[in-house]
């Protein structure tokens, strides 16, 4: 007879350590790691000025004078990730104060921050910039706007096709580093999935906790709620909407999120239906507390693991679709976006097989990364499943 | 199962209003919104004609109305039953048989009825090309890997079947696209359209003139039609693929296909009519989803390919807002993705008789 543990381990802790057997996990983890990195530290790893530079004896750092407001907002709420992933609070403590700390950063970078409106990147190649004692520059020397209109015949260049410029990744239509526009286009792959997903998993929460809970009439409305939003396809009416309200990341994060959120509310409520029948809900019920509290304190907590699984493949499914829509010339106009470098890849007539390449190359491994995670996290959350599949056992 | 059958379809009938309803306010609520005045540009256009031609969209579509009652006009042309209009534009009366109106389109000056009977058949051909196909090689993969569990071939199907399944369909059409029809690599496949303009003139079948191979309506329309069936299939067959595996390797493993090997039943027997058929049941409630997915598809694939179908109409119509075609195109694809969820509920009691819907 096998000795009985008892294991002390959380379930999170047990679930976090079943996701992170598997090596494809790991490779998933270690280029969104690579991305964030490039996302937060995007201005010093491509960007036309130098980091550092000393002239006459005095040092300068023109790299920190241009930088944008979003820059210092999105280092700050970096910083803040970093300090309180080091102390030991609750989630919900460290989650409170990351958002109140990011607004923070937010309304003061906006009040206080000027950076100069108009940059003119040609200036950093002149001598003010130039005949100087030493300088130290970002590995990749162009800024992902900087549109080289000053070397005359600047078009779609293969990769180090140019004698006198390195482009690692060639140049794009109008002759802007490929790979400089690729580093700084990942913040907005990232953020797009992230935040998209996150407005998702709000409206799909509640709708769905609600339509669990509550069955019945609720149910029977909403369903047809999620019917309709299932129904119609979500590329489709992304489309409309962007077509009719113009284009803006803000706009295309919410749009994204309020069309996704149909599987979240599906599979809620449907986790709502058997809990709504416990022992401990009832009694949570009986004692009187406010819906609000029995929802989300008492039945979200045991209902919330598995969607871990979708949020991953959520994301996966809001960078997709955001390249898409860029890809269909309906994205951001002037940012960065490898779905829209992607598309220059056939515009003209010539196939310029590195605008397919890389950026297409980037947007695949970031949706492979998370679809692998996603598939790590069923595997972990369902041992019936996984054994099923072969996974373990 | 009749009568389940006709409280699903009755069911539909909200459903279908709430997507109109939802992409109609889209369109309302967004700046500018439609109005006769955004309709018509035409700066050469005399002053007086300009006044006609808003004049008219004001009188048939109702622009200058509240939206509530645009849409209400919208709802009485499209339904087969409603109220019927004189050439004013007033009501006159009520009818059952008056036939429905999907209006006329702004941007092309055509009817949509017309518009989308050119389309929809070439989209639907590129989807019943792709649905056989998806299946037929998600089911030999899915139960070869299953046979092989722990083999060298089920891990690397498993991880190649889940690198398929995210490449965007974008990138694979572009490499497709870039690699095999482009005169600079391979120039081996057509870059656009489904058929060449030769072929118009071609008997159907290849066949030999003069000595000379002529491939014929046929082979050529084949020939148009491999890059985008390949850049739609292979995204469904990786996807169902797993999912087979999944479900063979349950059904291998229960006590029923042991009893049938026990019972001196041959291997392939037991595979494919004891397990096979019982493994059908997730593949059913997976093909509900295939179809609007393989809708969405069609719009990338149609525009990378340059075929003239649905997809490529959509993305025109939003981009010229052009908003008959707009509503049309999501009720169409809104009927088609719930007609999908019926037809896949009803395949479920075929496969499985327990299954019953009262």
């Amino acid at each position: 007879m096998t000795k009985h543990e008892v294991s002390r381990e959380s379930f999170s802790r047990r679930i976090w350590r079943k996701t992170w057997q598997g090596w494809g996990v790991k490779l998933g983890f270690a280029w969104i790691a690579v991305l964030i990195f490039a996302g937060v530290f995007a201005p010093f790893l491509a960007n036309s000025m130098p980091l550092l530079m000393s002239k006459d004896g005095v040092i300068s750092a023109p790299v920190l004078d241009y930088l944008t407001k979003e820059d210092v907002v999105v280092l700050v709420m970096f910083a803040l990730l970093v300090i309180l992933a080091g102390v030991s609070w609750s989630v919900g403590k460290r989650l409170l104060i990351f958002v109140v700390g990011a607004l923070l950063a937010t309304l003061l970078v906006n009040a206080l921050l000027k950076p100069p409106s108009v940059v003119i990147y040609d200036q950093f190649r002149s001598t003010v910039y130039t005949e100087v004692d030493w300088r130290v520059m970002p590995p990749i020397t162009y800024a992902p706007q900087d549109y080289l209109r000053d070397f005359g015949d600047t078009g779609l260049e293969a990769p180090l096709e140019a004698s006198d410029r390195t482009h690692w990744m060639g140049t794009e239509e109008n002759g802007a580093d490929v790979l400089s526009r690729m580093i700084h286009a990942s913040r907005i792959a990232l953020s797009i999935g992230l935040i998209a997903t996150g407005i998702a998993l709000v409206i799909g929460v509640i709708l769905g906790g609600l339509m669990g809970y509550f069955s019945g009439v609720v149910d029977m409305l909403g369903m047809r709620l999620v019917e309709i939003f299932e129904s119609i396809p979500t590329l489709f009416l992304l489309l409309t909407f962007v077509a009719f309200f113009g284009r803006s990341l803000y706009m295309m994060m919410i749009i994204i999120g309020v069309t996704s959120w149909s599987g979240y509310a599906r599979y809620i409520r449907a986790e709502f239906l058997k809990l709504r029948q416990q022992d401990y809900v009832q009694a949570a019920v009986a004692g009187g507390l406010p819906l609000s509290s029995i929802l989300f304190r008492h039945m979200l907590p045991n209902g919330v693991a598995p969607l871990l699984v979708g949020v991953s493949f959520g994301v996966a499914s809001a960078i997709l679709a955001e390249a898409t829509l860029s890809f269909l010339g309906l994205g951001l106009v002037d940012a960065p976006s490898w779905g829209q470098m992607l598309n220059q890849a056939v515009k003209s007539s010539m196939f310029n097989w590195w605008m397919a390449v890389f950026p297409g190359g980037a947007i695949f491994l970031t949706v492979f990364a998370y679809n692998l995670i996603g598939e790590a996290f069923r595997d972990a959350i369902d041992p019936k499943l996984s054994r099923n599949a072969g996974v373990n056992g | 199962m009749l009568t389940y059958l006709l409280r699903r379809v009755l069911l539909m009938i909200p459903t279908l209003l709430g997507i109109t309803l939802v992409v109609f306010s889209v369109m309302v609520l967004s700046p500018g919104g439609i109005s006769a005045q955004t309709l018509v540009e035409g700066s050469d256009m005399k002053p007086q004609e300009k006044q006609a031609l808003m004049a008219y969209y004001n009188q048939r579509y109702g622009l200058d109305q509240p939206a509530p009652i645009q849409y209400l006009r919208w709802l009485n042309n499209v339904s087969p039953i409603g109220f019927t209009q004189d050439a004013e534009g007033d009501y006159n009366g009520f009818s059952f048989t008056k036939g429905m109106d999907l209006g006329m389109s702004f941007m092309y000056g055509r009817p949509v009825r017309e518009i989308l009977a050119e389309r929809i058949p070439i989209t639907l051909l590129l989807n019943a090309v792709t649905i056989p196909l998806i299946y037929l090689i998600a089911i030999i993969v899915g139960v070869k890997a299953a046979q092989d569990r722990g083999g060298r071939f089920d891990v690397f199907s498993n991880v190649s079947m889940l690198a398929l399944w995210s490449v965007p369909t974008m990138l694979a059409g572009v490499l497709l696209l870039g690699f095999f029809a482009s005169v600079q690599h391979f120039q081996w496949f057509p870059t656009a359209g489904i058929s060449s303009r030769a072929a118009q003139d071609m008997p159907f079948l290849p066949h030999l003139l003069n000595g000379e191979f002529v491939p014929g309506f046929l082979l050529d329309r084949v020939w148009h039609l491999v890059l985008p069936v390949i850049c739609l299939s292979y995204a469904g067959f990786a996807g169902l693929a797993k999912l087979t595996r999944t479900s063979v390797l349950e059904n291998l493993h229960a006590d029923y296909a042991r009893t049938a090997r026990a019972k001196g039943l041959a291997e392939p027997d037991v595979l494919w009519r004891h397990v096979f058929r019982n493994s059908l049941l997730p593949l059913i409630t997976v093909s509900a989803g295939l179809l609007p997915s393989l809708l969405a598809g069609s719009l990338i694939v149609e525009n990378i390919f340059s075929i003239n179908g649905m997809g490529q109409l959509a993305v025109e119509a939003v981009k010229g807002r052009d908003r008959e075609l707009v509503l049309s195109i999501t009720w169409i694809s809104g009927f088609l993705t719930l007609i999908g969820y019926l037809i896949a509920d009803f395949c479920y009691t075929l496969a499985d008789p327990r299954v019953s819907y009262d």
